[in-house]
C-alpha cells in the first residue's frame, strides 16, 4: 500500500534527525536543571520572566547582587558612594573580563544602563530603571547614576541590572546577540537548541566564586509531574515550581527532595471601594475578618507559606512589626454584614486567573459566603486579568485575588503600585495614603521611609483596601546530592551550588 | 488531472486567505500581550511604551494590512516574546512534531488495522472480542494519565526508558504509544466496517463460487477496495496527531508544535499562534489533496477531473 510506504518513510525521516541529538542524562559533571518554559530570551535587556533569568544571571553579571542572606552585596561594583540626593557613584571592578576576553569598562556598564532605559529600545523592564536620566564614566573605574528625584529602590533596583559588553551588542546587533548572548558570569553560553534547552559551560577565568560544574543543562518541561518524575528517575537534579502534594511525593523518593523557600511574593485579596458592596467600608472590613489565613496556609498550602499582617514581607525595606491589622474573626466579619443590611448583599465578583492556586481562590469564596457575602468567582485568562486589573476604579473587579512581586524586596514596588492614585492598579483614593507614599519615595532616609509605611499599613488595616494575605513559598525539587540555599528572589546562581559528597 | 489540480490550488488559496483572516481578528479580540510582558510594576506609560515598540498601538486595519503584505512575502513575522523570526521557531519544532506523528501512527495502525481485520473475519471468536475491549479501554484512557503513568512504570520504577524530552529513538517510544491509542481505535472500527462492507458484496460471493482461496479474497480484492475508507480515516487521523498533540508534548517535555502553539497563545504571542494556525491549514488541505490522488491510484475507476472514462 502507497500510503503506507509513505507513512514509514516519513518515520524514517523523523527517526534520523532524533539521533541528530544528544539524550540529556544527569551526572556529577553536568548540572540539569528542569525549567517550565525555555527561556524566551537570553538578552537580559528584552524580556522580564523568571524561565528567562534562572538561565540569563549565570551568564552576566549584574552591577549589584543580593547574599544568601538577602543583603545588598557588591558584584561589578564594589562599592558605592551617594554624591547627593540624585546621584550616585559606583566603583567598577578592574579584573573583570568578558567572555571573549574583552575587559569590562565603566563604557560597559553606562552602555548597559542607556540601552535599558531608551524607551525606544523598548525594554519590558524600562519601567524598573526608568528613574535614572543619566549615567557617565566618571573616572577611569568609576559611573556616576544620576536620577530624576531621591530613589531610595534604585540600590534594589540595580541589583538586577546585568552588564552587557558594548561592543559585542554594537558590532553584533540586537538579534544575533540574543541568539548567542556574551557576558561575563561564571557560565558561559555554549548552545541553544530551540524548545529543548540552554547548555553553558563553567567559566574557568570567572573573576568571582567558580562553578562546581563543568557544565549546565536547563531543559523545558511544562508538565510538573513530570518534572517529579524526572528527579525520581535521576534524569534532572534541579526542577522547578511544584506545589505542596509534589514536595511530600519527593520526600518519600530515595533520589530527590523538596527544597521551599519563602520569597518576596505576596499573596492578596485587592477590593474595588468604589463599587458596591465595597463602598461600604465596614464590608470590606468583614472581608478582612472573614479570611482564615492559617487555614488557607494549612489545610490548602501544605504548610509552606507564612501568613503576613501587613502587605509586605519580613524580607521587604519597609516590612514593620506591630501593626494592629485585623485578625480572623468570623463572628466580627458576620456582624459588620448585618449591619451594612441589604447593601451588603450586592454580588461580589471575585477575579482570578488560571496561574494561581484555584484551591485557595475556592476557599475564600467559601470563607466569604460564611459570613453572609455573596461571592462569585471569575476565571480569565492572564492576560485578560492583568488588562482588566490595572484598568482604573470603574471596571477593575470588585474583588480579585493576586500575588505580587516587584522582584526589588522595596515597599516602594508594592504598596505604592498598588495604592497610589497615579497606578493603574490602584481602585483606592486615599490622599493621606498618597501623600505619605510620595513622601517615602521622596527622601534616602530609610527611618523615615519606614515611619511613613508604617502610617500607610495602618490606614490598609484600618480602611481595607487590600486584605494581606500570606507570604508565598516556592518549593523547587532537588536531588538529594545537590546542596543549595534558594533565596527569596527568586534567582537560581549556579556558582553558589555544590554536590554533598 | 492538470484542471482538477488547478482547481484545488484556488480553493486551497482562498481557505488559507479566511483562515489568515479569521485567526488574525478572532486572537485581537482575545487580549493584549503587553501585560504578560512587562513586570507587575510597569506603569500605564511604560505599558504603553511597550505596546507602541511592539506595534499594537497602530490601528486594526493598518496591522491587518501589514500581515496580509508580509504573508505574501512568505514572512510570518516575529515573536514578540521570544525575539526570534515565527519560522525559526516554527521550523525548530516541525521535525519533533514529524516524529512523534510518525510515531504514533506507526503504533495507531500497526495495531488498529490487524485488530480490525481480525474483528471483521473472526467476529465470534472470544480473542477478538477480547480485543476490541482492550482497544476500547486504551482510547478511552486520557493521555495525561496513561502518559503520566507509563512515566512512572517504565521510567521511575523499571528504569527503562528515559522519562521525557528529547534524545535517541528510546525518548519516542512513550509519546508515540501515548498519542498513538487515541486513533488505534479509530483504524479498528473503520478497518473492521470497511471489511465487512466488502465482504456482503457480490463479488466476492462471485470469488468464492469460483473456488478462490480466502487468502487470495482478501489480498487481491478487499484489500484494495476496503483501503480506501481508511485512507481517508489517515489523512485526518495525520492532521489530528500534527494538531491533538498538545497534552502529549506537555506530558513527556516533547518540543512539538502543539506545546509551543499552547504557550504561544497563553502568552498572547499573536504572530506565532497565526504561523502555526496557517501551517496547519495548509498541511491540513494538503492531505486532503493527496488523500484524493491515492484514491485514483488504489481505484482507477475514481477519476480526478470528474469526466467519465
Amino acid at each position: 500500500m502507497k500510503s503506507a510506504r509513505l507513512f514509514i518513510a516519513g518515520v524514517a525521516l523523523g527517526a534520523l534527525s532524533a539521533f541528530a541529538i544528544g539524550p540529556a542524562q544527569a551526572g556529577r559533571d553536568r548540572l540539569v536543571v528542569d525549567l517550565v518554559n525555555e527561556p524566551s530570551s537570553l538578552d537580559p535587556h528584552v524580556q522580564w520572566n523568571p524561565d528567562s533569568y534562572y538561565v540569563y544571571r549565570n551568564i552576566f553579571d549584574n552591577l549589584l547582587t543580593r547574599d544568601d542572606a538577602g543583603n545588598i552585596a557588591p558584584q561589578i561594583a564594589t562599592s558605592w558612594k551617594q554624591l547627593s540626593d540624585t546621584e550616585i557613584e559606583f566603583t567598577i571592578r578592574d579584573d573583570v573580563t568578558f567572555h571573549d576576553g574583552r575587559k569590562l569598562t565603566p563604557e560597559d556598564v553606562v552602555y548597559s544602563v542607556t540601552r535599558i532605559t531608551d524607551p525606544k529600545f523598548g525594554s519590558p523592564q524600562l519601567g524598573q530603571f526608568n528613574k535614572i536620566t543619566g549615567a557617565q564614566a566618571s573616572g577611569p573605574n568609576t559611573v556616576k547614576l544620576t536620577t530624576d528625584g531621591p530613589y531610595p529602590a534604585l540600590l534594589a533596583q540595580l541589583v538586577k541590572l546585568s552588564i552587557v559588553p558594548k561592543h559585542v551588542v554594537e558590532a553584533v546587533g540586537k538579534d544575533a546577540f540574543n541568539q548567542k548572548p556574551v557576558g561575563s558570569g561564571p557560565y558561559l553560553f555554549e548552545g541553544w537548541q530551540r524548545g529543548v534547552q540552554v547548555a553553558l559551560k563553567r567559566n574557568d577565568a570567572y573573576w568571582g566564586p567558580k562553578g562546581k560544574f563543568p557544565a549546565a543543562i536547563f531543559r523545558a518541561v511544562p508538565d510538573a509531574a513530570t518534572r517529579v518524575a524526572n528527579l525520581q528517575a535521576g534524569s534532572s537534579d534541579l526542577g522547578v515550581s511544584l506545589d505542596s502534594d509534589q514536595a511530600a511525593q519527593l520526600k518519600s523518593s530515595s533520589r530527590a527532595k523538596p527544597l521551599a523557600v519563602l520569597t518576596e511574593r505576596v499573596a492578596y485579596l485587592r477590593l474595588n471601594p468604589s463599587k458596591p458592596p465595597f463602598d461600604n467600608a465596614d464590608v470590606r472590613r468583614a472581608v478582612a475578618y472573614a479570611v482564615d489565613k492559617e487555614g488557607l496556609i494549612e489545610g490548602v498550602l501544605g504548610g509552606y507559606d507564612k501568613a503576613v499582617p501587613i502587605m509586605l514581607t519580613p524580607v521587604h525595606v519597609g516590612w514593620v512589626e506591630g501593626v494592629k491589622a485585623p485578625a480572623y474573626d468570623p463572628a466580627k466579619a458576620k456582624a459588620l454584614v448585618a449591619k451594612a443590611g441589604a447593601a451588603a448583599k450586592a454580588e461580589i465578583e471575585l477575579a482570578t486567573a488560571p496561574v494561581f492556586d484555584q484551591r485557595v481562590v475556592q476557599a475564600v469564596q467559601q470563607m466569604l459566603t460564611d459570613v453572609g457575602l455573596n461571592v462569585k468567582i471569575a476565571m480569565s485568562d492572564m492576560a485578560s486579568y492583568l488588562k482588566r486589573a490595572q484598568s482604573g476604579p470603574e471596571t477593575v473587579p470588585s474583588l480579585s485575588f493576586g500575588r505580587w512581586s516587584c522582584a526589588c524586596q522595596d515597599a516602594d514596588g508594592v504598596i505604592f503600585p498598588l495604592l497610589h492614585k497615579s497606578s493603574g492598579w490602584s481602585a483606592y483614593r486615599n490622599t493621606k495614603a498618597d501623600e505619605l507614599l510620595e513622601a517615602a519615595r521622596a527622601t534616602l532616609d530609610e527611618s523615615k521611609r519606614i515611619a511613613a509605611y508604617k502610617q500607610v499599613h495602618e490606614i490598609v488595616a484600618d480602611e481595607v483596601p487590600l486584605v494581606p494575605l500570606y507570604q508565598s513559598a516556592i518549593i523547587y525539587g532537588a536531588a538529594n546530592a545537590l546542596q543549595w540555599k534558594p533565596t527569596p528572589n527568586e534567582s537560581m546562581f549556579l556558582n553558589r551550588m555544590d554536590w554533598k559528597d | 488531472m492538470r484542471s482538477f489540480l488547478l482547481r484545488r490550488l484556488g480553493q486551497a488559496v482562498v481557505t488559507l486567505f479566511g483562515v489568515a483572516t479569521l485567526i488574525f481578528f478572532l486572537q485581537r479580540l482575545t487580549g493584549d500581550p503587553t501585560y504578560l510582558l512587562v513586570p507587575e510594576t510597569a506603569t500605564p506609560a511604560d505599558i504603553e511604551a511597550m505596546r507602541r515598540t511592539l506595534g499594537f498601538d497602530r490601528p486594526l486595519i493598518v496591522q491587518y494590512l501589514s500581515f496580509l503584505a508580509d504573508l505574501a512575502r512568505f514572512d510570518l513575522g516575529r515573536s514578540v516574546v521570544q525575539n526570534v523570526p515565527v519560522s525559526t521557531i516554527i521550523a525548530s519544532r516541525v521535525p519533533y512534531t514529524l516524529m512523534l506523528a510518525g510515531g504514533a501512527l506507526l503504533v495507531a495502525c500497526g495495531i488498529g488495522i490487524p485488530v480490525g481485520i481480525a474483528l471483521a473475519l473472526w467476529r465470534e471468536n472470544p480473542v477478538s472480542r477480547a480485543l476490541a475491549g482492550l482497544v476500547l479501554a486504551a482510547q478511552s484512557m486520557p493521555t495525561f494519565w496513561s502518559g503520566i503513568l507509563m512515566i512512572m512504570v517504565f521510567a521511575v520504577t523499571l528504569r527503562w526508558l528515559p522519562p521525557s524530552s528529547t534524545g535517541g529513538v528510546e525518548h519516542l517510544i512513550m509519546p508515540s504509544i501515548a498519542l498513538g491509542l487515541l486513533s488505534m481505535a479509530t483504524f479498528a472500527r473503520i478497518t473492521r466496517t470497511a471489511l465487512l462492507d466488502e465482504l456482503s458484496k457480490d463479488y466476492v460471493r462471485t470469488a468464492r463460487a469460483r473456488g478462490a482461496s480466502r487468502r487470495w479474497i482478501l489480498v487481491r480484492h478487499l484489500a484494495r477496495n476496503a483501503a480506501i475508507p481508511v485512507i481517508t480515516v489517515a489523512a485526518l487521523e495525520i492532521s489530528n496527531l500534527l494538531a491533538g498533540a498538545v497534552i502529549v508534548e506537555t506530558v513527556f517535555a516533547w518540543p512539538g508544535l502543539g506545546q509551543v502553539t499552547v504557550q504561544s497563545i497563553l502568552a498572547r504571542d499573536f504572530l506565532v499562534v497565526q504561523g502555526v494556525v496557517l501551517l496547519g491549514a495548509f498541511v491540513t488541505i494538503g492531505l486532503n489533496v493527496l488523500a484524493d490522488i491515492l484514491y485514483s491510484i488504489v481505484d482507477p475507476r475514481i477519476r480526478l477531473d470528474g469526466v467519465a472514462r
